[in-house]
């Protein structure tokens, strides 16, 4: 079977920093890694396997914590490098200087977690209103979108 | 003032865009320097939304994420759905969802040709392939009873299926199809002005493209055979063959070629799935809960790699929904491709990645400029009342000669007389 030649070249590649490799359907591989080590793997996995390609970035709400996702592919597969962030320390490392296209991922979740991405070529908002109020992240699950009153301007 | 940069603001409203976006472009002289780009225009927080609906209302949440690649979504987001459902579809249904999948793919690429045919200043080619555009619309009609937001999928299968006549007219329209297609490719091809006027702009070097993530015809025409439906097969196209196009050119050209030739594949395929259409039920029943699990699906939209990430926790509704379009992944290597360009090549080379644009309905609200009563109007009545319009005014070839000559008498124009 492909994926578990796969698990086993991965696992020599990667050593220490991968704490866990699973496979849950064919031609899917997910990753999971400690925070500090997420630039060194996704060079690794750039130089050893060819994962060129960043999908996207996914960021999941898990209350005490942020989860990160990093869907890479190439030819063969799609990896999956699942990070968890602290919610009281948001920060995690730009993969830019490796991937240069993750840019606007990294921006948006920038955006719409408030996770601080450090080292990031340019960290101004990408979709949210330059009027946005700070500190609030609307895909965080305590979020709760309520319309402001409406103002008609001239009146009372 | 020699050196000298400034910086000019395109769009969020500009005519020559079709879609609220910012661009901030960075020219010397007429060359441009450096472009930034802005979105969040037309941002409608759809995966927050997702969040607060059921599975079965996100399939027709998901359709409404673009108009022209809807069948995309729907399919990205259900094949998602069903793999943690643990359901296996029905195979005549994955046929038909295919069989869907690439007309919109022959529909968004003839609607392309067109944009691109209109920023080249070809109007006459956007006229002809937007014609045949209804072909398939037609079709998609036929088969859905929609033009625009099909509906047709569901879990564990689709919702309509299609008799031995339906079958039999598809395969006719897709003859008529294939040879206004060859027309097309030797104009597109051949046309000295028209290909002067694309080739060369808008590059997009290899290693750029690579490295900058572009993905679907963008990335094929930057000469990288890279496509979700042959490196991870997805319904039925394991079964199918087809060949992933590329093109070296790494221009507006090239991406031209790339999506002719890809309309010539999805004709082979769209032919192979009606002539191999499976009997059977069309769907298989699916639960309402799905099981906790998350799972990250991949589908090749018109456009390019569509990824949707799911993630669920045993209730009706989804935890999580990431939904990553093709276009977003294109925006890093349309500022690469804009970078030392013209001023004059901003639109041209902006459609060439074929940014996501809204169809429209199918309803037309007609306003009278007389007295500004508007009126709600079928597609048919109109298309009758404009060949009522001809034949009353019975204008013979001839006549319009003498019109047309009479103009360019009237404006002094003699070397065409």
């Amino acid at each position: 079977m492909a994926e578990t030649e796969l698990i086993q070249k991965l696992k020599e590649a990667l050593k220490e920093k991968a704490r866990e490799i699973v496979s849950p359907a064919p031609r899917r591989i997910f990753i999971f890694i400690n925070q500090q080590d997420l630039l060194e793997v996704i060079r690794t996995l750039k130089t050893t396997w060819g994962a060129t390609h960043l999908s996207t970035i996914t960021g999941v709400d898990k209350q005490e914590s942020f989860e990160l996702l990093y869907h890479l592919a190439n030819a063969e597969a799609s990896i999956t490098v699942r990070l968890l962030i602290p919610r009281n320390h948001p920060h995690v490392q730009s993969i830019c200087e490796v991937i240069p296209g993750a840019i606007l991922y990294e921006r948006e979740i920038q955006d719409m977690f408030g996770i601080v991405v450090d080292g990031i070529p340019d960290p101004r908002p990408l979709l949210l209103s330059d009027d946005w109020p700070k500190g609030e992240y609307p895909l965080r699950k305590d979020w709760k979108f309520e319309r402001p009153p409406e103002k008609i301007p001239g009146g009372k | 003032m020699e050196g000298a940069e400034f910086k000019v603001p395109i769009g969020p409203q500009h005519p020559a865009l079709k879609e609220p976006l910012s661009l901030r472009m960075t020219l010397e002289g007429e060359v441009i320097k450096d472009a930034e780009i802005r979105l969040g225009y037309n941002h409608r927080g759809i995966e927050k939304l997702a969040e607060q609906k059921t599975f079965i209302q996100n399939i027709y949440l998901m359709e409404r994420i673009c108009g022209i690649c809807s069948h995309s979504h729907t399919t990205c987001f259900v094949q998602g759905v069903e793999k943690l459902m643990g359901i296996e579809p029905a195979r005549r249904g994955l046929f038909l969802r295919t069989l869907v999948a690439e007309l919109e793919r022959v529909h968004s690429h003839l609607l392309w040709m067109g944009v691109v045919g209109h920023e080249a200043g070809f109007d006459t080619f956007f006229m002809y392939t937007w014609r045949d555009r209804e072909v398939v619309m037609d079709i998609l009609e036929i088969i859905s009873g929609n033009r625009v937001h099909y509906a047709i999928n569901t879990f564990g299968g689709v919702r309509r299926d299609i008799d031995e006549l339906q079958r039999q007219k598809i395969l006719g329209l897709l003859d008529q199809l294939k040879k206004r297609t060859e027309y097309y490719f030797n104009i597109g091809v051949t046309e000295p002005t028209f290909v002067a006027r694309i080739a060369g702009v808008g590059k997009l070097p290899q290693e750029k493209a690579i490295a900058l993530c572009a993905v679907g015809p963008t990335l094929r025409a930057s000469d990288v055979p890279r496509d979700v439906r042959k490196d991870d097969p997805y319904a039925v196209y394991e079964e199918i063959p087809f060949e992933v196009c590329t093109a070296n050119t790494c221009d507006v050209l090239g991406r031209f070629v790339v999506r002719v030739k890809e309309l010539y594949q999805s004709y082979q395929i769209i032919e192979y799935l009606l002539k191999n259409l499976p009997p059977g039920p069309v769907n298989v029943r699916a639960p309402r809960r799905v099981k906790e699990g998350e799972v990250v699906s991949r589908y090749e939209a018109p456009r390019g790699e569509n990824i949707h990430y799911i993630k669920s926790n045993g209730t009706d509704k989804p935890e999580r929904v990431k939904v990553r379009a093709p276009t977003l992944g294109n925006y890093p290597a349309t500022v690469e491709m804009l970078k030392n360009g013209f001023v004059a090549d901003i639109p041209l080379i902006f459609a060439s990645i074929d940014p996501c644009i809204c169809c429209a309905e199918r309803l037309i609200e007609l306003v009278d400029a007389k007295n500004g009563k508007s009126q709600i109007v079928q597609a048919s009545v109109l298309r009758a009342l404009g060949k009522e319009t001809l034949r009353s005014k019975s204008i013979s070839p001839a006549q319009a000669k003498e019109i047309w000559q009479q103009a360019f008498r009237n404006k002094g124009i003699k070397q065409w007389l």
